[in-house]
């Protein structure tokens, strides 16, 4: 009788096994796999695709660039997002029109955000360039050289993204108690020392959170890259989704891709914990 | 000295504070005693620099502070909220405004430490606010003004949160506390006159953002200025009763007294201890609060609403019929002005 409770949790045993589980467990026996468009199935091979993509440099390379990209946006994003949150956290003229201003870019569909982009960043017909010869900087090829390739997918990354960072920690400055920043006036603190020693501690937890929510989802950007520059010129943009999307669905090569993915997902796994636990540690420390 | 000159605030186009001039000696305890919405909090701010004025001047020794931003002033206060940092352990709290003041951090703690002793606090130094009792909340705040040794001391009604009896034993720690902080102008608002008879050097009244009386405690609990300074200072609050000056003073039903004073209409203010069981008045009681060993009986007599103390607990109920005599030559005289009247 007693065991019958167990029957319970079927249900749900089940939809977790299908939406989680079997997929998993499919991608990792895929892996094993010569499976490509020559050879379709899940022909075992051992061990061959892992070592094959540990002498891959591209993909180290897409998972070092897409590093560098994440770490690059995201600390930008959370700068930025502050700012504007302590812009029209307190009394502003039209705050509420700059808090829905502010919000605008988060809504937009990333893949005609990135199409829109492209247009602005058209180094012969886009609107950008002309700006900036006017302004005295000259034309600046956005989309043909590496570097500012890079940086043109930087700033879309950013601008779409600021939004959301903007939004959780305007949120998380709105529900701090008025107090502590009464008593930091008296206590001596100017503007600047309030910020460091009080708004900016007692907002820890919830900018470990919004760093951590982008850390994840930055490190699959993928719409962007694929829009805007395609990985290139060259593959000077192109990160490891995009790597993995390109050898798995334009070259077909479904159990290398499947090895990549794994590979991907542990990295990130450990990567992201370890950030995880270093980010409470300096930002929600216990201050004792 | 500490000195405010016809100093006017006004929120939200209601009138906070209106012409207020007053000096406070370095050293001394100054009580500011009104009522809810008096102003207090109001006057304590502005000192603070936390609400700027419209208009007059706060100096303290011939420095003018009127503008200047409240981080820059010299200034401790303690406010009716139990205000501390919550993301910081009680010593850091404490440590807060000497580090900010730049002392060293390990010179910060130890000053932490011996103010932490001091309020009682020495074995909760490594908590944060939130694992404290309110009144634990509270020592760390008194803990925090009394270490930056501020010139002023600002205390805006800090028991007002506690308890009866935490109340009344925090107010005698306190007044040890500041037994050593010599030098130090200490204001102390409060709405409870016995408060304020019992720890302030002078005593300040105020009502509806004006100073009504200032002097020593005694003084103006035996002398108010005003009806006014009479009600604001006394608790049980003064019974307010109308009577007519021709030959002798004539109170109606309740009689009449030989008061030598110019005919005309005047008010006397009867004291809640000055209404005594037992008389020929007969009253309806409407409300018995007992407070400690005393009860306060609410009447109704003649159409008026009188309150009466006495000394004992005695057991009324609402509705009960009660023979009061009242003690009309122990009342104080106020003018139609309002002014108090010799007699």
């Amino acid at each position: 009788m007693y065991r019958q409770k167990y029957l319970f949790l079927l249900p749900g045993l089940l939809v977790l096994v299908a939406i989680i589980l079997f997929p998993l467990l499919f991608t990792i026996r895929v892996s094993f796999s010569s499976w490509d468009v020559y050879n379709p199935g899940l022909n075992w091979v051992g061990g061959e695709n892992y070592g094959r993509l540990w002498e891959d440099a591209r993909y180290w390379e897409a998972l070092l660039r897409l590093t560098g990209l994440t770490v690059g946006t995201v600390l930008l994003q959370y700068t930025l997002g502050f700012a504007l949150a302590l812009l029209v956290w307190r009394e502003v003229v039209a705050r509420r029109l700059f808090r829905v201003l502010f919000l605008i870019p988060m809504m937009t569909t990333p893949v005609v955000m990135s199409v829109l982009w492209r247009t602005i960043f058209h180094e012969s017909l886009g609107p950008l360039n002309p700006i900036l010869e006017g302004i005295g900087i000259g034309a600046v090829p956005w989309l043909s050289q590496s570097t500012w390739s890079f940086i043109a997918v930087m700033i879309v990354e950013i601008w779409q993204w600021t939004p959301f960072m903007f939004l959780l920690l305007l949120a998380g400055l709105l529900s701090l108690p008025n107090e502590p920043f009464l008593a930091a006036k008296i206590d001596g603190a100017g503007p600047i020392r309030t910020f460091l020693s009080v708004t900016f501690p007692m907002l820890g937890a919830i900018s470990v959170g919004a760093i951590l929510i982008r850390l994840i989802e930055a490190s699959k950007i993928m719409e962007t890259v694929y829009v805007l520059t395609s990985g290139g010129p060259g593959t000077s943009t192109e990160t490891s989704s995009y790597y993995i999307y390109i050898r798995g669905m334009r070259d077909f090569q479904i159990g290398y891709s499947a090895a990549l993915s794994l590979t991907y997902l542990i990295i990130m796994i450990v990567t992201l914990t370890i950030v995880a636990k270093l980010l409470v540690r300096a930002l929600v420390r216990d201050q004792a | 000295m500490l000195t405010i000159t016809d100093l006017s605030l006004t929120e939200a186009k209601v009138p906070h504070l209106s012409g207020l001039t007053a000096s406070f000696q370095p050293g001394t305890l100054t009580t500011i005693l009104g009522r809810t919405g008096a102003g207090k909090t109001s006057l304590m701010r502005a000192i603070a620099g936390l609400l700027i004025p419209d208009s007059g001047r706060i100096a303290l020794a011939g420095s003018d502070w009127t503008r200047l931003p409240p981080w820059k002033r010299p200034v401790a206060m303690v406010t009716q909220q139990f205000i501390n940092y919550p993301h910081l352990n009680v010593r850091d709290n404490v440590a807060f405004p000497l580090v900010r003041a730049g002392v060293a951090k390990p010179e910060a703690a130890a000053k932490a430490d011996a103010a932490l002793t001091r309020v009682g606090l020495s074995s909760m130094m490594d908590r944060r606010p939130s694992e404290l009792s309110g009144g634990q909340q509270q020592r760390v705040a008194i803990a925090r003004a009394l270490v930056k040794k501020a010139p002023v001391l600002l205390l805006d009604e800090p028991f007002v949160n506690l308890d009866y009896k935490l109340r009344e034993a925090f107010r005698e720690d306190l007044v040890e506390l500041l037994a050593t902080e010599t030098g130090t102008t200490v204001l102390y608002a409060s709405t409870e006159p016995r408060e304020a008879l019992q720890m302030g050097d002078q005593i300040i009244l105020m009502a509806e953002g004006r100073i009504v009386q200032s002097g020593q405690p005694r003084t103006v609990f035996a002398a108010p200025a005003s009806l006014t300074a009479a009600q604001v200072i006394n608790d049980p609050p003064i019974n307010p009763i109308p009577f007519r000056q021709t030959s002798v003073a004539d109170f109606g039903a309740l009689g009449q007294h030989p008061f030598r004073l110019p005919p005309g209409a005047y008010t006397l203010g009867l004291r809640a201890a000055d209404i005594h069981p037992g008389g020929p008045h007969q009253a309806e009681v409407t409300l018995t609060e007992v407070t400690g060993s005393e009860t306060i009986t609410h009447l109704r007599l003649s159409g008026q609403h009188l309150v009466m103390q006495e000394k004992s607990v005695v057991p009324r109920t609402p509705g009960d019929r009660l023979g009061v005599s009242l003690d009309l030559g122990a009342g104080l005289v106020f003018g139609a002005d309002g002014a108090r009247k010799e007699i």
